[in-house]
């Protein structure tokens, strides 16, 4: 039986992923960071309705007030 | 304690917020209260931050100001379910270097983290499996003790049938000894992935259950702080 390895199954930036070290993994996800919030990402939490935390009226609201830094300048037909 | 430990684990890349499980103790709040206030964090949502709710099990959440780190989340809890009380947590933690040696990061063992996160969220529960898939294929212990704590851990947590298999068939003995304890170990002695796969997500099911009824008296104590803010 041969072992299996990362690469039968995982995509490939999960198996390279995987091979990184802890402080490899810090220095790429600062920079994941930096381009997330240069892209206007929201730091608010993703909406979870499973999540003991979950609270649908500040979910609501939130739609509401929009997310800061993203723009809609053009919606396709749904 | 949350995503930022499973991204230097391997398990994820990316994380929005930091989540921190803290030693309550009178000093120890004083400390984190005079972090919080470099950081310009302000508390949001509920429950309030107080000694008493994280005693109950509750997670305090905060917004940071300051402009270094502006809008960023912190969220900090002091107790978990199923997960051994702080001072445990503590002596078993790892700590991470960045490459530079400018920063230390201490994270909740793996093995613990892989308890924190059975929880009843569908996102957890992949990241359980990448968890511990990581371990399995970077982690191969050549000290005997280690190895053996790292088979147990492997056989007690794997979510990776295949793997699952491969583990056992490499190590029938130790297999058998756990079998008793994982019917999904049981299955994977038999070889029969779908089986294994049955297994996994019956123990899935009963883990989120489990975390369910953990959370329903905290979830109606938190609805009655949302609805005493509304009302003032």
């Amino acid at each position: 039986m041969q072992p299996i390895k990362p690469e039968d199954f995982l995509e490939p930036e999960w198996v390279e992923w995987y091979s990184l070290s802890p402080s490899e993994r810090w220095e790429r996800t600062t920079e994941l960071w930096q381009t997330y919030l240069y892209l206007g990402g929201s730091l608010d939490p993703e909406p979870d309705t499973q999540s003991p935390f979950f609270d649908a009226e500040e979910f609501r609201q939130s739609f509401t007030d929009g997310r800061p830094g993203l723009h809609i300048v053009r919606r396709g037909g749904v | 304690m949350g995503g930022q430990a499973c991204i230097l684990y391997g398990a994820a890349e990316f994380s929005r917020d930091i989540d921190l499980v803290i030693l309550i103790d009178d000093e120890n709040l004083a400390a984190l209260q005079n972090a919080l206030k470099e950081l310009q964090a302000e508390p949001i949502a509920v429950p309030p931050f107080s000694r008493e709710n994280l005693e109950r099990g509750h997670s305090c959440h905060f917004r940071a100001l300051d402009p270094q780190c502006y809008g960023l989340r912190i969220d900090v809890m002091a107790k978990m379910r199923g997960v051994a009380a702080f001072d445990e947590l503590y002596a078993r933690r790892t700590t991470v270097t960045t490459k530079d040696g400018s920063l230390e990061i201490d994270l909740l063992s793996l093995p613990d983290l892989v308890r924190a996160k059975k929880t009843q969220r569908d996102k957890d529960w992949p990241m359980i499996r990448r968890l511990v898939e990581v371990d399995y294929f970077t982690s191969q212990s050549s000290n005997s003790d280690q190895r053996d704590q790292q088979l147990a851990f492997w056989f007690a947590e794997l979510r990776t049938a295949g793997l699952l298999i491969e583990l056992s068939s490499k190590n029938p003995e130790i297999a058998r000894q756990h079998a008793r304890a994982r019917p999904a170990v049981r299955a994977a002695l038999d070889s029969s992935n779908e089986d294994v796969v049955k297994e996994l997500a019956l123990e899935e099911s009963v883990e989120r259950d489990l975390d369910r009824v953990y959370w329903e008296g905290l979830k109606r104590e938190l609805e009655e702080f949302r609805r005493t803010i509304r009302k003032n």
